[in-house]
């Protein structure tokens, strides 16, 4: 437990010490400002079909920067370990390979969940400066949070896992890039694909519309538990990647 | 300490580690010597717990290394090869977090920094970003790294490769002074460091322990002939054959100008010329001003045994 946790702390301020993580930050910042600010500009015009939940989480730019952040947070986690022989230091103190692999995860996941929180902001904006509006309701709030730490969860774990291939980063970004892009796809399939097995599968794997669920308040079990076992799987296998070095 | 018996590690392709047997008492500084390649560090490795065996039995600290790897890495200091650290760290929070990962209690982390940085004179740049630091910072860094938590037994792969040769000399006096406390197995090609530092040498060659002893017994167990050199001014052409002619040499060879002549000769271990020669320019009137016989040195058993047949280096 001790090793968990000075990993864990040792990868969450690995982000503050670095530039990428800050740069990281900001982009996404900014897109979610940007997104927040059409959605103003949307509420501005009257009443509007869809919950304001729905207008943050389901914007396509939400979807590209996801895409795109994701990598950024992974790519160094195992990667930079193995390029710098540190994984040989890392792997030698007391400490099991689970350990390692749930501590480096949870990390990436901390420092994700922080970048998400200044985006509450917009909430008490919303709630205390729209007159006319009311109070964004907590079922689409709390629906839409989750969706995002779930779909983040199974991302970094696909990243993380990502990571662990290779000890060069870039590879491990595109690789991860790839991944997740082919996931996104598959899901999207249900909007243009014809053929029932095709559309059912794809549903089942969109994290699109599973967001806009979930940013509306509706929470499926299904989803949840699509996500769970991905990421459980994705560790999993990360375990058996870094225990790998046995096999040799 | 250290129980390594019948140790096998096999890479795709080639054995690196073949049947090796040794073992090393608490309180020895053994030094583990090889060409490259030789299969130091895949050894190191195994002892630390990083690698599998392919077979054999490695006790170390009385705990099987594939059993209770974790027993064992509490117990441990590893130094891998080239002393791999996080360069975006300062050095103070680096050896926190290694503390906390080998399970130092943490009321006690902060005064086992202060000492560990004590020890490897590094107290000074605590506050410093790792990867700024020089070589040799970042090895005394390593090492003090490897000392947070106390451990019985430290393993040090090539502690003193790449510094220079202040830093290498302030490298070897701590090793000789965490000697005092601390069992040690470090692993280098440098023949002179083994020969200041070690207690005892263990060569490995080809995946195989070809020697294992004191520097000062392989030296003695070396057979064959010395060389001794003598440079004596005088008509070369008398002082050749005059030499020849004294019991035991072998073999005369002249180089030099015109005036000093320096001549190296051959002799069986067991029988020193010297006084001899010393006589013989006495007597003729040659002046005499260098006459010293060439010790045995480690380099010289390392490349006997390291350059010929696996079968003869067998001792």
């Amino acid at each position: 437990m001790n090793g968990f946790l000075a990993v864990w702390r040792k990868e969450l301020t690995g982000y503050f010490l670095s530039p990428a993580a800050y740069i990281v930050t900001i982009f996404f910042l900014i897109v979610m400002g940007a997104i927040f600010s059409l959605l103003v500009s949307v509420l501005a015009e009257g009443p509007a079909g869809v919950t304001v939940m729905n207008l943050l989480f389901g914007s396509p730019f939400f979807w590209m920067t996801m895409l795109a952040l994701v990598p950024a947070l992974t790519m160094r986690l195992f990667a930079e370990e193995k390029r710098s022989g540190t994984i040989e230091t890392l792997m030698t103190a007391p400490v099991t390979d689970t350990a390692v692999v749930l501590a480096k995860f949870a990390g990436a996941l901390s420092f994700y969940a922080f970048m998400w929180t200044p985006t509450l902001i917009y909430l008490f904006i919303l709630r205390y400066f729209s007159a006319d509006m009311a109070p964004p309701d907590p079922g689409p709030l709390a629906g839409g949070y989750l969706g995002a730490l779930l779909i983040g969860m199974f991302y970094l774990s696909i990243g993380l896992f990502c990571s662990a291939l290779t000890s060069n980063q870039i590879v491990a970004a595109i690789t991860t890039f790839a991944a997740m892009l082919l996931l996104f796809l598959a899901g999207l399939l249900d909007y243009v694909a014809r053929g029932d097995l095709v559309q059912a599968v794809s549903a089942h794997l969109s994290s699109y519309s599973h967001m806009l669920e979930f940013s509306r308040g509706a929470i499926d079990s299904r989803p949840v538990v699509y996500y769970l076992s991905g990421t459980a799987l994705m560790l999993f296998a990360t375990v058996k990647i870094v225990e790998a070095r046995n096999w040799k | 300490m250290i129980e390594v018996s019948h140790l096998t590690k096999h890479y795709p392709g080639r054995v690196a580690v073949d049947d090796v047997s040794f073992a090393v008492s608490p309180g020895e500084i053994v030094g583990f010597l090889g060409p490259n390649g030789a299969g130091k560090s895949t050894t190191m490795r195994i002892l630390a717990g990083y690698l599998p065996a392919t077979g054999g039995v490695v006790r170390v600290a009385d705990h099987d290394v594939a059993e209770e790897p974790i027993e064992v890495r509490r117990r441990i200091g590893y130094l891998p090869e080239n002393c791999p650290l996080y360069g975006e760290m300062r050095v103070d929070e680096y050896l926190r977090f290694r503390a906390r990962l080998k399970g130092v209690p943490r009321a006690k982390v902060p005064a086992r920094i202060v000492e560990v940085k004590e020890r490897c004179g590094i107290a000074d740049v605590g506050n410093r970003i790792i990867g700024q630091l020089s070589k040799g910072y970042r090895q005394r860094v390593g090492l003090a790294e490897t000392l947070v938590h106390d451990p019985d037994l430290l393993i040090l792969d090539e502690p003193t490769i790449g510094l220079d040769p202040n830093q290498i000399r302030l490298v070897r006096g701590l090793i000789a002074e965490l000697a005092e406390r601390h069992t040690i197995l470090l692993s280098t090609h440098i023949l002179s460091e083994v020969e200041m530092t070690c207690k005892r040498v263990l060569i490995i060659h080809k995946g195989r322990i070809v020697a294992s002893d004191t520097p000062d017994r392989l030296r003695r167990r070396m057979t064959g002939e010395a060389s001794v050199i003598a440079e004596i001014a005088g008509p070369r052409g008398e002082v050749e054959p005059a030499l020849r002619g004294i019991s035991g040499v072998a073999d005369v060879q002249a180089e030099g100008g015109d005036a000093w002549v320096r001549y190296m000769l051959r002799a069986p271990r067991d029988e020193d010329p010297r006084p001899a020669i010393a006589a013989l320019a006495a007597q003729r009137g040659w002046p005499l001003r260098e006459l010293h016989r060439e010790a045995a040195t480690l380099e010289d058993i390392f490349v006997n045994l390291t350059q010929t047949d696996e079968a003869e280096a067998q001792p």
